[in-house]
């Protein structure tokens, strides 16, 4: 192994043993959640209302996150400022987020304006399509493969929801049954890894009268 | 600590940094040089060490110039910054070059 490679490893390291700690994947499952909540919703509130009433749901989610990496994170795994090259990989994956919003939105109004007069399959391949790109690069950049996986769930979800659908399997694009499952993983996943955190970093005890 | 007279072939091991050469403070160089600072609780986390062993070893590289030690309280609670100095920075250089050499020319 070169000088090079080591390095590299021990801050990806670094990188992961302080940011790695499964709530960002809790809250993406319940951001994604509403995907599989909003159609049951939506007929009695209508489509706007029925995705903004999560907007205070994940507020509270968000806010319990960050009580939760204040008191309890921290405390075990410590803190550090991270260098140059991981500021730079951060600065790209938030440009290509950007643009990937950039693009979803888009698709949105395309969605709106053509409605009806385009195949109903095709918003479906194309959101799965960008939430595939988004997660891959946050993937790449982050230096966590498990990204990879739920951005091929979340490709997944779309089609395989509107396949249901028209096979007359499921109800609301089937999104309730894909989005649901998918959501679920991640919530699970992120609350298994932060259990495991838990087990593994104890409070530093008494022998640590500085920290 | 200096190093017993050696075979002359073997002599850039003498040239190399003692202090950086104890396998815990290259770990814990290592893990300085690829961060801007770091705290106890994150060292000892990454290193594995224990308080007392990364206290011992961090105070040597501290007395060597390689680190900064900042100390603050966060509420009620003090609290350690630590990080590569320069020196500290150039010194690890130096090393991994040195290492890096004298590997390359032992014969296989």
């Amino acid at each position: 192994m070169t000088g090079q490679i080591s390095l590299k490893e021990a801050e990806r390291k670094a990188f992961r043993t302080k940011t790695d700690d499964g709530l960002w994947d809790v809250l993406l499952g319940c951001i994604f959640l509403m995907f599989a909540i909003a159609p049951y919703l939506s007929t009695t509130m209508g489509d706007f209302w029925s995705s903004v009433v999560f907007l205070p749901f994940w507020g509270l989610v968000y806010l319990t996150i960050l009580l939760v990496r204040k008191y309890v994170v921290t405390p075990r795994v410590g803190t550090v400022k991270f260098g140059q090259r991981r500021k730079t990989r951060l600065m790209k994956l938030s440009l290509v987020l950007i643009l990937v919003n950039a693009a979803a939105l888009i698709l949105g109004l395309v969605a709106a304006m053509t409605f009806g007069s385009v195949p109903g399959q095709i918003y479906p391949i194309f959101l799965g399509l960008i939430l595939l790109l988004g997660f891959s690069a946050a993937a790449y950049f982050l230096d966590m493969p498990r990204l990879y996986l739920y951005g091929l769930l979340l490709w997944l979800s779309p089609l395989v929801g509107e396949w249901l659908w028209r096979q007359g399997y499921a109800t609301h694009h089937g999104f309730p049954i894909t989005f649901g499952i998918t959501a679920g993983i991640m919530i699970i996943v992120g609350l298994v890894i932060f259990m495991r955190l838990l087990r593994d970093n104890p409070l530093p005890g008494e022998e640590t009268p500085s920290e | 600590m200096d190093l017993p007279p050696t075979d002359p072939e073997l002599h850039p091991l003498a040239d190399i940094d003692q202090v950086i050469h104890a396998s815990a403070r290259l770990m814990v160089l290592t893990y300085l040089y690829v961060v801007e600072s770091a705290d106890y609780v994150f060292l000892m986390r990454l290193t594995g060490l224990t308080w007392g062993n990364l206290s011992t070893h961090l105070t040597k590289l501290d007395e060597a110039g390689y680190i900064t030690m900042t100390k603050e309280f966060i509420g009620k609670k003090p609290h350690t910054t630590i990080r590569l100095t320069d020196q500290g920075r150039a010194a690890f250089r130096e090393y991994k070059k040195s290492m890096q050499q004298v590997l390359d020319d032992l014969p296989d």
